[in-house]
């Protein structure tokens, strides 16, 4: 079996040397879809880490009435954290909230000594587990007789995830549509190939080698024609978004990006994944039947 | 080694009712004229076509029932040397012999070894890195002749084997036959050259339009 495998590959890059130009254009087309497969993938991968900072920092306010006794105030924490899907529930008293103030509006410290008294209602900071929780809590609270009003992102916040997720969904069927693309691409040049070989393909069937032998080779060839076209998409993208990564935090700094060895080698897997299955899929399908007939 | 024929190829009636037996180890002539369903005989024996009516039996297999992945292992057992060379032309003449015996996994020693000897015995041996293309056509079946035998099969197959060739290198791959032969091998050569058949002095089985007109041991090929 060993010696097999051994002509096999020498057979796979003799086929490949022989059409150099189709196996160039096949690199250069399995390549290219392949770099449209990488960017959509950072696309969904950044967002989907977008939408898990945006979760994580997703509050309401409620204010509360200024006449409330601790008592009341103290019953009021304790009902809301047993609302569905809250995870805590922090008290900012009013000087807490004037503290914050002062600290936010450093510059304008004259303003605030000049107002005659503490303006600010206590309040409650709701963290959530999911955003899905957040209006209902808000909802629920709004009806409280201590509170005052409830803020939370509201509307803005709902559509925002909601076009991300239209984005995120929209990128994996064009992933999905191109991974049919590059397997038809690679039927075609296989199926090139396979032709360009056929008496070749033939003699083997007349002196005896079964159709896994003569169909092996080709698996090879498609197999290492996706290998290379993954690496090299990869090089290209990891270089790009790189140098994308530097001149983004440029101009909008505080952008949460995804980078990381975590996130460099599931791309590079997925690209490598995709790149040989299409290979090996395209050269099979080329291959279905070999005929052992003659006309 | 069986042999029982009966077809009725497509609409043109390549072969009509044919009863052969040619037994192991023989030397058998396929003579008449072309078109007579040479080359049809031949392609039922490695079950390139399959009868459309009666039975092909090859060394007790009969081939209507053979499964087709097992097809491979039934060309294993039998040589052929086509009308049209198909060489690889891309390959020396080594390769093209080694070829045979690679497809079917033998080791690299083997091939070095058994190859070496089937292109001495041909006369081959001082040209084995020669491109194909860069023989003569005497050269050139006899190529086709070592990569068909290089494997011992139980049947060589040929088909025109002195198509286009002079008399005294006809001769030659006549007298490179019946020492494959010799060496057990049932020889099946499919021809019109009259002069090899009447020289040779083996059975020749007569094809016209597809049936067996005359069949005769020591034959000469006749009208």
């Amino acid at each position: 079996m060993n010696r097999n495998i051994l002509f096999y590959i020498k057979e796979a890059f003799l086929s490949a040397k022989k059409n150099s130009i189709i196996s160039l254009a096949t690199v250069i087309c399995l390549t290219a879809t392949l770099i449209i497969v990488g960017i959509f993938l950072i696309i969904s991968f950044n967002i989907d880490n977008f939408i898990s900072n945006i979760e994580s920092q997703l509050i309401a306010v409620a204010y509360i009435k200024d006449n409330l006794s601790p008592e009341e105030v103290v019953k009021l924490v304790e009902t809301t954290s047993q609302l569905e899907g809250v995870q805590e529930v922090h008290y900012i008293s009013k000087e807490e909230a004037l503290q914050k103030l002062k600290e936010d509006l450093a510059q304008y410290e004259d303003i605030l000594a000049a107002l005659p008294e503490n303006p600010l209602p206590s309040s409650l900071e709701i963290t959530v587990y999911e955003t899905k929780y957040l209006e209902e809590v808000a909802v629920q609270l709004s009806q409280y007789s201590g509170i005052e009003e409830v803020n939370y992102g509201g509307e803005l916040t709902k559509n925002l995830l909601l076009i991300f997720d239209f984005i995120r969904k929209t990128g994996l069927l064009i992933i999905l549509v191109l991974f049919f693309i590059s397997i038809l691409i690679m039927f075609s040049v296989i199926k090139i190939s396979v032709h360009s070989r056929e008496q070749e393909i033939e003699i083997m069937t007349l002196v005896g080698a079964t159709s896994w032998f003569i169909r092996w080779p080709f698996i090879i060839e498609g197999f290492l024609k996706g290998l290379i076209s993954s690496f090299i998409a990869f090089f290209l993208l990891s270089k790009a978004y790189q140098y994308f990564l530097i001149q983004i935090n440029k101009f909008i700094p505080f952008i949460p990006t995804s980078s990381g060895l975590e996130f460099t080698t599931k791309i590079a897997i997925i690209l490598i994944v995709f790149g040989t299955s299409t290979g090996i899929f395209g050269s099979m399908l080329s291959l279905r039947k070999i005929s052992y007939e003659e006309v | 080694m069986f042999h029982v024929f009966k077809t009725f190829p497509n609409k043109i009636h390549a072969l009509w009712d044919i009863n052969i037996h040619i037994k192991k180890g023989e030397f058998v002539f396929l003579v008449g004229p072309t078109g007579a369903g040479k080359t049809t005989f031949l392609k039922l024996i490695y079950r390139g076509i399959l009868p459309t009516k009666g039975q092909v039996i090859v060394d007790g297999v009969n081939l209507s029932r053979l499964k087709p992945s097992l097809v491979p292992y039934l060309r294993r057992e039998i040589g052929i040397v086509f009308q049209d060379f198909k060489l690889l032309y891309d390959r020396n003449v080594f390769e093209n012999v080694a070829f045979s015996l690679r497809v079917v996994g033998t080791k690299n020693s083997v091939i070095k070894q058994e190859v070496n000897e089937i292109l001495n015995i041909i006369g081959l041996y001082p040209k084995k890195n020669t491109n194909p293309h860069l023989l003569s056509g005497g050269e050139q079946q006899k190529l086709c002749i070592a990569r068909a035998v290089v494997s011992r099969p139980l049947i060589l197959l040929t088909d025109e084997p002195t198509g286009n060739l002079d008399p005294e290198t006809s001769w030659e791959i006549m007298k490179l036959l019946f020492k494959i032969n010799v060496w057990g091998t049932t020889v099946i050569v499919a021809s019109h050259d009259k002069l090899m058949v009447d020289k040779a002095q083996k059975r020749v089985i007569r094809l016209d339009k597809g049936e067996v007109v005359s069949d005769s041991k020591k034959g000469i090929y006749a009208q």
